[in-house]
């Protein structure tokens, strides 16, 4: 099930017939997007926003929302983003949060994923184990 | 026919009333026939700002409900022309107009004005809808705070929602001295967040203060930076191209040059 609330896309019309949605446009705060599968945005994700997906999310811009993937409990789970600062960043059961005083502003595309029992980032051209996430 | 604008802002106590006061009067003086809408029912303010209180005799809730026809409702600005004043109820509430009744207001109002202004109370439920029911397009204040910025996002969401093309921003109640110091936002930085046009900054003034004060906008007044500021969005209002005064006094070589390498 897919829904997107205070937004005027909709899935059918842009992919979201597959697994993943994909989403051409910005999500500004107070917009969230719930989906099935994975989330693909091809823009940024602003402070107050939220994507909710079963699968990966996947964001070709600067992420400064909410984001929680694997929201099923996939513990494998991603999140990659071209910036990756979000204020908070779940994966299945766990939980991120930014730093309370100022994050380094992220530099390079980054992925988030579950190691060791918990939420690991690392820039995604240094992934030590080459796979990328699928969108 | 006329064009209707919406000043809105998500926060409170940012600026709305005072930009749509001020843009008012600076386009009424350019030589535009503009009217100001006080779509904040119920906690009306721009017949205050205006100086013109005194004069209300119906308000916008007696023309929604045929007890007057708007133009006995309008009232004529005591020093300009051109400006006029549809004052909102101070008795109801925001529940007793609903959005096509706005619409169906703003598209009479069309037909005598070239602006109409709609100031919009905060918020986003009713009273917000019916502002920005029968808009062409927006203007979002926001002061450089992160609440602000962040509510104007929200706004920024609601408005494509809604269809009204995107916004311009006005950055108000700025200080060169606390962004020359790291203190505050800069205009950039919310710029850069917001990622929408900007149609104008104004500075933090005391004189806002004392004109708002004596019902008299800022923008009559020469030698107020703030009326400047405003003046120059007014223009801007009709299309024409006017460099934005440098606030911030940054962009010299060396800053530009240390932006650039901060953000590697
Ligand atoms: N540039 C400025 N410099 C100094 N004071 C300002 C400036 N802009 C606004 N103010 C002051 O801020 C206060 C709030 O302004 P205003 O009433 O216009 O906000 P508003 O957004 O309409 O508020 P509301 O949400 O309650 O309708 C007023 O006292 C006003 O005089
Ligand atoms: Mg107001």
């Amino acid at each position: 099930m897919t829904t997107v609330s205070h937004a005027v896309w909709n899935s059918s019309t842009e992919g979201g017939d597959r697994d993943a949605l994909y989403l051409r446009r910005t999500l500004r705060s107070g917009q969230r997007v719930d989906h099935d599968g994975n989330v693909v945005v091809f823009g940024d994700v602003h402070a107050g926003a939220e994507i909710v997906a079963a699968g990966d999310v996947l964001v070709f811009g600067h992420l400064r929302g909410v984001v929680h993937a694997g929201a099923a409990g996939a513990e494998t789970a991603r999140v990659c983003a071209w910036r990756l600062e979000p204020v908070q960043l779940r994966i299945a059961r766990m939980i991120a949060r930014s730093p309370d005083r100022g994050d380094e502003p992220s530099v390079a595309p980054e992925v988030a994923r579950i190691e060791g029992g918990q939420v690991v980032i690392e820039r995604a051209d240094r992934a030590d184990d080459g796979r990328v996430p699928r969108g | 026919m006329g064009e209707v604008i919406v000043v809105t802002s998500g926060k409170g106590g940012v600026g709305k009333t005072t930009t749509t006061a001020n843009l008012g009067t600076a386009l009424a003086q350019s030589g535009s026939r503009v009217c100001l809408v006080d779509a904040d029912i119920g906690l009306r303010n721009l017949d205050v700002v205006l100086g013109l209180e005194n004069r209300i005799v119906y308000d916008l809730v007696d023309v929604v409900e045929g007890f007057c026809r708007l133009r006995q409702a309008l009232i004529r600005d005591k020093r300009l022309e051109g400006l006029s004043l549809l004052p909102a109820a101070q008795t109801k509430d925001k529940t007793a107009v609903t959005p096509e009744q706005m619409k169906g207001l703003t598209d009479e109002l069309r037909q005598e004005f070239d602006f109409i202004l709609v100031d919009s109370p905060a918020g986003i439920e009713q009273g917000f809808k019916n502002a920005i029911a029968g808009a062409d397009r927006a203007l979002i204040v926001a002061t450089p705070e992160v609440a602000s910025v962040r509510d104007a996002d929200r706004i920024i969401g609601l408005l494509e929602a809604a269809e009204i093309p995107p916004a311009r921003l006005i950055v108000n109640r700025l200080r060169p001295q606390m962004v020359r110091k790291g203190d505050m936002m800069s205009v950039d930085d919310i710029v850069d967040i917001l990622a929408i046009d900007l149609i104008g900054v104004v500075p933090e003034d005391e004189q806002i203060v004392v004109t708002t004060n004596r019902g008299e906008p800022a923008a009559l007044i020469q030698g107020s930076r703030a009326g400047e500021a405003y003046r120059n969005i007014a223009r801007r209002i009709k299309g024409e191209e006017v460099p934005f005064i440098d606030l911030e006094e940054t962009s010299g070589f060396l800053g530009r040059l240390r932006r650039m390498f901060g953000q590697a």
